[in-house]
């Protein structure tokens, strides 16, 4: 469950920071809704990088 | 039917004070991480400085020398620094999540603003040290080497996001962790007592849930411990970025 928790958790952090820095950007510039359409897409791409990382199957950035 | 989401209830004890028309009071929550840092306190204070160490010196010494293992071993020599911080992390989260364990307390980190607030401060915490001790440097963070130049940019975009996604991740796993352990225990332990009202086949029904409530006990104190492990690794892992950016 642990394991499961943070996996998703990783996830979800990555969407939600995308389409949140995605509504940002089109509340500012008027862009809607292709702000979000990108970030949450970008969003989505960071999350499963996250996943990635901390599942341990692509080596980590940090050389730890 | 026992309310499961009752255990998280904040009541106010009393009120400190007023900061323009909000009040500051003293609830729950905020006993129970009185009684933690007490604890704490007593631990580390009261362990002695013996040579050859006692039951409590030893804990005192263990808890050192593990957070320090944790640290250098994720952060190397240099991590040594934040010390203070990481240990005082680990052993709040650690000592609280231990506390809610025991029937009838109140557990901390199952509320996401504590987390969250947890979270923040070591989010912060790199953000300003990385620019204090890399200045300029600590873009590089968002650059890995050895990228197509015609990629650059989006895989820049994906780091920043992926950087800005940390603190929610790091609060909401430790709070789902804890949040879902205390909701199960409480279904499981309501059942023995609506079991326990429909008689003599009721009790020995009754035997399977409170056997599972024993075991998800111990599963509870592991995942207690596990939890604040790994809130440790990752704010190791976290301040490892700042001290040594883009590598």
């Amino acid at each position: 469950m642990a394991r499961g928790f943070r996996l998703s958790s990783e996830l979800v952090a990555g969407v939600v920071v995308g389409a949140l820095i995605g509504w940002g950007f089109d509340r500012l510039l008027s862009t809607s809704p292709f702000g979000l359409i990108v970030f949450f897409l970008l969003g989505f791409a960071a999350g499963v990088l996250n996943v990635i990382r901390s599942a341990g199957v692509a080596p980590d950035r940090t050389g730890r | 039917m026992i309310d499961p989401i009752h255990q998280f209830n904040i009541d106010k004890l009393f009120t400190i004070g007023h900061i323009g028309n909000q009040e500051i009071a003293f609830t729950n929550s905020s006993a129970y991480m009185v009684v933690s840092v007490a604890l704490i306190s007593l631990l580390m204070i009261g362990a002695g400085r013996q040579l050859v160490p006692g039951r409590f010196q030893s804990m005192a010494e263990i808890s050192y020398e593990f957070v320090a293992n944790t640290i250098r071993s994720n952060a190397g020599a240099e991590g040594m620094k934040f010390f203070p911080l990481i240990f005082s992390l680990f052993m709040f989260i650690c000592v609280s999540n231990m506390i809610g364990i025991i029937p009838y307390t109140f557990t901390i980190s199952s509320h996401i603003i504590v987390t969250a607030a947890l979270a923040l401060l070591v989010f912060f915490t790199v953000l300003v040290y990385g620019f204090y001790k890399n200045g300029l440097k600590f873009f590089n963070l968002f650059v890995p080497s050895g990228i197509p130049i015609y990629i650059l940019p989006l895989v820049v975009l994906i780091e920043i996001i992926s950087f800005f996604s940390r603190p929610i991740s790091h609060s909401v796993r430790l709070f789902a962790n804890m949040l879902a352990g205390h909701i199960t225990l409480k279904v499981f332990a309501s059942f023995v007592t609506m079991l326990g009202a429909m008689g003599i086949a009721g009790w020995a029904g009754a035997v399977l849930p409170l056997g599972l409530t024993v075991a998800l006990t111990a599963l509870e104190l592991l995942v207690a411990f596990l939890q604040a492990y790994v809130f440790t690794i990752l704010t190791c892992i976290y301040i490892n970025d700042a001290i040594h950016p883009g590598h």
